[in-house]
């Protein structure tokens, strides 16, 4: 099990008058006041606050009625949970921008068994957080999901840097672009990470060994 | 005179300066149709309680600049393609991408951007309409990190970038991604 | 309600001039509802309807210096209004027109339910067939209720030219109901 070293989060107060400053005037009160609610109790869990955040922000923008807001910025929530929850069963515990990217992943359609999965590679924080924003892409291409999980787990696996991680979508694209289905552009793009891998590991958390950084405190 | 228009007279029933029984009778049935015609207007209430919030917001944050123009509430439809560029990244891990952005929508008489990165302000960061055939591109320099947005063509029609994976908003409509 | 406790416009608009802006939302709340459903029979939505009213009350802050009789803040506000849903254009058909959500039941309706709210979407429909000025005249004597020559005052126009432009609309109105019964 990985040991985590608490930071202390920010008082109460302060958190809910961040969280009321960044709505003032955005959001209708009736809003501001669930996120407040939301958000309170979620950083207390250690789920990042900005997510719920950033989606009133968006309906308010958008011009959509508060109850559907409402509904959209509860869905938010639990998919953070759902990410939070999937991340420590893969070994991963409180980084809240890997649970804020594990939720982006869900939105796009892949499961809290999918984010495990990524997470078991073993692969350091920052690098399976990327991992997790461009599985999300991937899916958002309609990348299916076994091979968009082959696909970044090989990549991660590879142990190269966050940035061949972040080229994937576009490579992907334009694979469809030649008329390859996005399938087969994954399963083409999965074929060289793997051979990459044979190669050799990747720094990483590896077994019983703390993490590299302590996790990002939650803020607003 | 033709049979599709209204006899005067049951113009004037119209107005309010007759009544039916004002009507000769052959035009007693076209007088009831026309009735019916009136009793079909909706005088239901309409209620918009969020707009006085939202006209206050836009009060207080608005600039001593004033926008030029009102927003022209045209409702062209965004067409077909968008592009999307990502340039070349520099060889150290960068805090910052710069990115272009660009929708193709011949009609619009204007296109901005909304996103992540600008609070979804629709009226933050303005398109610019290039050469006449109808592109229109922003140049943005955004921090590494995972964005969501959508094009606004002429203030109220929320486009997804055709070019862009794309997600559900939870609003029923597609968010565009871009992951940097 | 104790008589004269609400301010008149023309108080709230020579006092958010003086620089209390807090009080424009008097004005908002007292006219929005009143001024959303000119503007829903007019562009035939109720959304297009709250951001025309929206806008038109920020244009309104905007010019309100140049309000010349602060006491008819309405009469004014009203044209910016009009101003804005005249120059949207019609949105195309596949938006559905305003429904009765909550509908107040009318004493002089006849027929119940269903019925009168499929007849209330035709003539809306057949609303937004009519030319912006015939459609105004319209939705301004027998939704609001006003008579001519309130509205010819409003309007800056002559009773004659508004007669006509109502016995055209009439009769495009019958064609469109006929049509598509």
């Amino acid at each position: 099990m990985i040991l985590t070293i608490l930071t202390m989060p920010l008082t109460l107060l302060s958190l809910q008058q961040g969280i009321a400053q960044r709505l003032a005037g955005r959001v209708s009160p009736d809003v501001a006041a669930l996120v407040e609610q939301l958000g309170t109790e979620g950083s207390a869990r250690g789920l990042p606050v900005e997510p719920l955040i950033q989606k009133a922000i968006e309906g308010s923008a958008k011009r959509i009625p508060d109850d559907r807001v409402a509904t959209a910025i509860r869905l938010v929530a639990t998919q953070l949970d759902t990410a939070a929850t999937a991340l420590r069963e893969g070994g991963l515990d409180s980084d809240t921008l890997a649970i804020a990217a594990g939720a982006f992943a869900i939105t796009a359609g892949l499961s809290g068994n999918d984010i495990t999965a990524l997470a078991r590679v073993g692969a350091t924080p920052q690098a399976l957080t990327v991992g997790l924003r461009v599985a999300g892409t991937l899916a958002a291409l309609g990348v299916p999901q076994a091979d968009n999980i082959a696909l970044v787990s090989a990549t991660l696996r590879s142990g190269k840097p966050a940035a061949d991680l972040l080229v994937l979508p576009a490579q992907v694209q334009s694979e469809m672009a030649n008329g390859k289905t996005p399938a087969a552009a994954a399963a083409g793009l999965s074929r060289a990470a793997a051979a990459q891998a044979r190669r050799g590991p990747p720094p990483g958390r590896g077994h019983g060994n703390p993490p590299p950084h302590p996790p990002t405190p939650p803020h607003p | 005179m033709s049979d599709r228009e209204f006899h005067p007279l049951v113009k004037q029933l119209l107005d309010g300066d007759l009544t039916i029984a004002d009507l000769p009778a052959e035009l007693r049935a076209e007088g009831e149709e026309a009735l019916s015609l009136l009793a079909a207007v909706d005088r239901t209430p309409v209620s918009v309680p969020a707009v006085t919030w939202r006209v206050m917001a836009a009060l207080a944050s608005r600039r001593r600049r004033m926008r030029t123009g009102l927003l022209t509430a045209a409702l062209a439809i965004a067409a077909a393609l968008a592009i999307w560029l990502l340039p070349a990244r520099p060889v150290a891990a960068p805090s910052v991408v710069t990115v272009r952005f660009v929708l193709v929508a011949p009609d619009a008489h204007e296109v901005s951007l909304a996103g992540t990165f600008n609070q979804w302000d629709a009226h933050a960061t303005q398109l610019v309409r290039t050469g006449t055939t109808g592109v229109w591109t922003a140049t943005l320099t955004l921090p590494v990190g995972q964005h969501q947005y959508a094009f606004v063509v002429d203030g109220q029609r929320w486009v997804s970038d055709p070019g862009a994976p794309a997600v559900d908003d939870g609003f029923g409509r597609r968010n565009s991604v871009l992951t940097l | 309600m104790r008589p004269g406790a609400e301010p008149k416009d023309g108080e709230i608009v020579r006092s958010v001039l003086a620089g209390e802006r807090e009080r424009y939302a008097l004005l908002v709340e007292r006219y929005r509802d009143r001024y959303a459903r000119y503007a829903a029979r007019m562009l035939g939505s109720a959304d297009a309807a709250e951001d025309a009213v929206q806008d038109a009350f920020v244009r309104a802050f905007d010019q309100l210096a140049q309000c010349k009789e602060p006491d008819n803040f309405v009469g004014w506000f009203f044209l910016i209004l009009r101003n804005r849903c005249f120059a949207e254009r019609r949105r195309s058909r596949s938006v559905a027109p305003l429904e009765a959500a909550d509908s107040v039941a009318a004493a002089d309706r006849t027929d119940g339910g269903a019925e009168s709210a499929e007849r209330r979407r035709a003539l809306q429909l057949a609303l937004l067939e009519l030319t912006p000025d015939q459609r105004e005249v319209f939705v301004l004597k027998h939704m609001d209720g006003l008579s001519y020559e309130q509205i010819a005052t409003q309007l800056s126009t002559s009773v004659a030219s508004l007669k006509m432009r109502m016995h055209r609309a009439y009769d495009r109105l019958r064609e469109q109901l006929r049509d598509h019964k």
